[in-house]
């Protein structure tokens, strides 16, 4: 039974890792277009400073290439196998084959 | 700019070619039937797949276009970068596994997997062919870049040989030798670029010894009756950059102030690199139009490096500046492209057919999007340091990563042009495969119904390859002039809109039809082919006319359709999967 809610959770974590950068993807993209410049100037979104005087854009930018990759690893090491495992249908498994 | 030709840059070149030539007609014998030349037997590792996966997408508009466009825009390469990385987010988590289950060669069997209809198969096979051809012009355009300054040749002969070397490839061992080509060039391109990019932080920040002024505009006149740079013919002593590099050192892109007054930096680490440029005044280059005499001018103007590490610098991006929403949809419309178009590329998804298994389909996914995350961080720093070079070519944005390695002598030039060489031989010889399995096995065999063996599949394929070798050659001569990275935009639009809705709903609603397919992917691609065709941008750089005229004529709000284009796709399908689905069901 442990087994079979571990499967059914680790089936969920590719939509919710999907979700999550997702949303994140969106929330940078509408901040550069909405949140950043007001009449072409800079007024605050991407442009405020983030990492020692280096602005939002260029961090928001490299943490989501770097999540990408995290995410996909996150996925192949523990959410994937639930595709690749055959569903247990509670019979006893013959291990002579 | 008068390029002159380096002997050692000839014959790093022509080492590589000749060793990737070499390699094909190596594999060919490996590629007699249908499954090795289309799908390399489906037994290539996942970690040479991984890697091949990102030697296929590295392209020439990753490599030459985005560092152009950071080293004459600033941060807008960057956000191209980002789009293209996050794309393969959709291939990892939707995409990937299920097309690997479901097809064999090509992507029009994944799509057809549930219907076996002739029509699912011919309009995925004509997607795919239209896409392939949208993303071989900038590729081929790529290539004539590249060749100028290599070899002296001029921008006809590097897209003829590159279209003469990747048909070679793609016709000697099909999917088994692309593959490879793929895994060498991007080993080879990340790790050179890692290096140069080590340079770049070693070398770090200079003014030069004389200040440029305001008034220091460069000019360059093209008549028939020859060149005029600066009111002189165009010469050796006398190119566009003559003038600036004997008053002040440097030619065009240079730092004009670092922060604390200082005239030099010294090495500096990847964080300290970003924060030094963002607090420096950067001089950079306005093109413009001399009303007398019609000549090109390139006017300096100093801006604060903060400035240029913000969106919304380029003509491209410009709407996110811009206070009008029509504007601010074009910018959110080419990221959503970026993002939908990855997953929905017929070469890229053709690659998941060459390994194993769904679990090897997604380790190759991971190993991809590790060295391709890689390389795109990379490309920031190569284009911050293009920009700050003193090396750019301003009439030539393509041109700007190898000018930046020749900053650091021939020797890195010389390699670091072979490997973009072979970046474009990588991906076109990817795009050629995609087409030649969709004529040979989508077209032929099973919508015209020719009763093909194997071996005449494989030939037939090649005959395809040799095919779209020539019309690869004849886009890449004719677009010559344009940025290599706004026609990739236009290709990831077209297959987001195209692909993108079919696939998903194939995967995730068990009540889409074949009709809600093929209605779904030839709207897709009529509509968003359709927009790009009418709107400003085109009219101003494909058929000539000018900015003003071309926002006059548009009838298309904005220039990138996947806004509109890819929700279309989706609601066409589920209205059409739903009127057809009582006739599928129907008895008789």
């Amino acid at each position: 039974m442990k087994n079979i809610h571990a499967r059914q959770s680790r089936r969920w974590l590719g939509p919710v890792l999907f979700v999550v950068y997702c949303v994140a993807y969106l929330a940078f993209v509408l901040g550069a277009a909405f949140t950043t410049f007001r009449d072409g100037k800079p007024v605050g979104g991407l442009a405020r400073a983030a990492v020692g005087g280096v602005n939002l854009a260029v961090v928001a930018g490299m943490l989501l290439i770097v999540g990408a990759f995290i995410l996909a690893l996150l996925y192949a090491m523990f959410g994937a196998r639930a595709h690749d495992e055959p569903e247990y249908d509670g019979a006893p498994k013959d291990d002579s084959q | 700019m008068i390029y002159e030709s380096s002997m050692l840059a000839i014959a790093v070149f022509a080492a590589f070619v000749g060793a990737v030539l070499a390699l094909s007609f190596w594999l060919g014998s490996r590629a007699q039937s249908a499954g090795g030349y289309f799908a390399a037997h489906g037994r290539v590792g996942w970690f040479v797949n991984g890697i091949a996966f990102a030697g296929d997408y590295l392209s020439a508009a990753s490599f030459l276009g985005i560092c152009g466009m950071i080293a004459f825009f600033g941060y807008d390469g960057f956000l191209y970068s980002i789009g293209y990385l996050a794309g393969w987010i959709v291939a990892m988590f939707v995409i990937a596994e299920p097309v690997k289950r479901l097809g064999k060669y090509t992507l029009a069997d994944a799509l057809n997997s549930r219907f076996q209809s002739r029509g699912v198969k011919l309009v995925a096979a004509v997607a795919t062919l239209v896409i392939s051809l949208f993303y071989l012009v900038p590729q081929m355009v790529g290539a004539g870049a590249l060749v100028k300054p290599l070899l002296g040749l001029p921008h006809w002969a590097g897209v003829t040989m590159v279209g003469t070397a990747v048909t070679i490839i793609v016709a000697t061992a099909g999917m088994v030798s692309t593959t490879w080509v793929q895994f060498i060039k991007g080993t080879m391109l990340v790790a050179i670029c890692a290096f140069v990019v080590a340079l770049i932080l070693d070398r770090g920040f200079t003014v030069p010894a004389r200040a440029i002024r305001a008034d220091e505009t460069q000019s360059i006149l093209k008549s028939p009756t020859g060149t005029i740079v600066n009111g002189a013919p165009l010469a050796p002593d006398n190119q566009l950059d003559s003038r600036l590099r004997a008053e002040h050192g440097t030619g065009f892109g240079s730092v004009a102030a670092l922060p604390a007054g200082v005239t030099t930096t010294g090495p500096l680490g990847p964080i300290a690199y970003l924060e030094t440029f963002a607090q420096s005044s950067i001089t950079t280059w306005r093109k413009g139009t001399d009303a007398e005499s019609g000549a090109t001018t390139f006017t300096p103007v100093d801006r604060a490096g903060s400035e240029l590490l913000l969106p919304g610098g380029s003509p491209t991006f410009k709407g996110v500046r811009d206070d009008r929403l029509v504007s601010k949809l074009d910018f959110l419309s080419l990221m959503l492209a970026l993002f939908l178009g990855t997953a929905s590329l017929p070469h890229i998804l053709i690659r998941y057919y060459t390994v194993k298994d769904a679990a090897a389909a997604r380790k190759s996914t991971v190993v991809g999007i590790a060295a391709i995350g890689i390389f795109y961080i990379l490309t920031l720093y190569l284009g911050l340091g293009a920009m700050t070079s003193g090396a750019l070519d301003p009439t030539d944005s393509n041109m700007a990563a190898p000018l930046l390695a020749r900053t650091f002598g021939n020797g890195l030039f010389a390699v670091i042009s072979a490997v973009a060489f072979t970046t474009v031989l990588g991906t076109v010889s990817g795009l050629i495969m995609a087409g030649a399995g969709a004529v040979a096995h989508d077209l032929l065999k099973d919508v015209f119904l020719l009763k093909l063996s194997d071996r005449e599949q494989v030939r037939a394929g090649k005959i395809a390859a040799v095919g779209l070798g020539v019309i690869a050659i004849g886009l890449g001569v004719m677009f010559e002039k344009m940025n290599v990275t706004f026609l990739v935009g236009w290709a990831f639009n077209v297959a987001a809109s195209a692909n993108l809705p079919a696939l998903v709903m194939l995967l995730f609603w068990a009540r889409t039809t074949k009709q809600g397919i093929i209605a779904s992917i030839s709207v897709g691609l009529v509509s968003s082919l359709t927009w790009i065709l009418l709107s400003a941008d085109t009219l101003e750089k494909v058929y000539g006319y000018s900015a003003t005229e071309s926002l006059a004529s548009s009838i298309v709000p904005f220039s990138q359709p996947a806004i509109v284009t890819v929700p279309l796709g989706f609601v066409v399908l589920v209205v059409v999967s739903l009127l057809t689905a009582q006739r599928n069901t129907a008895p008789g």
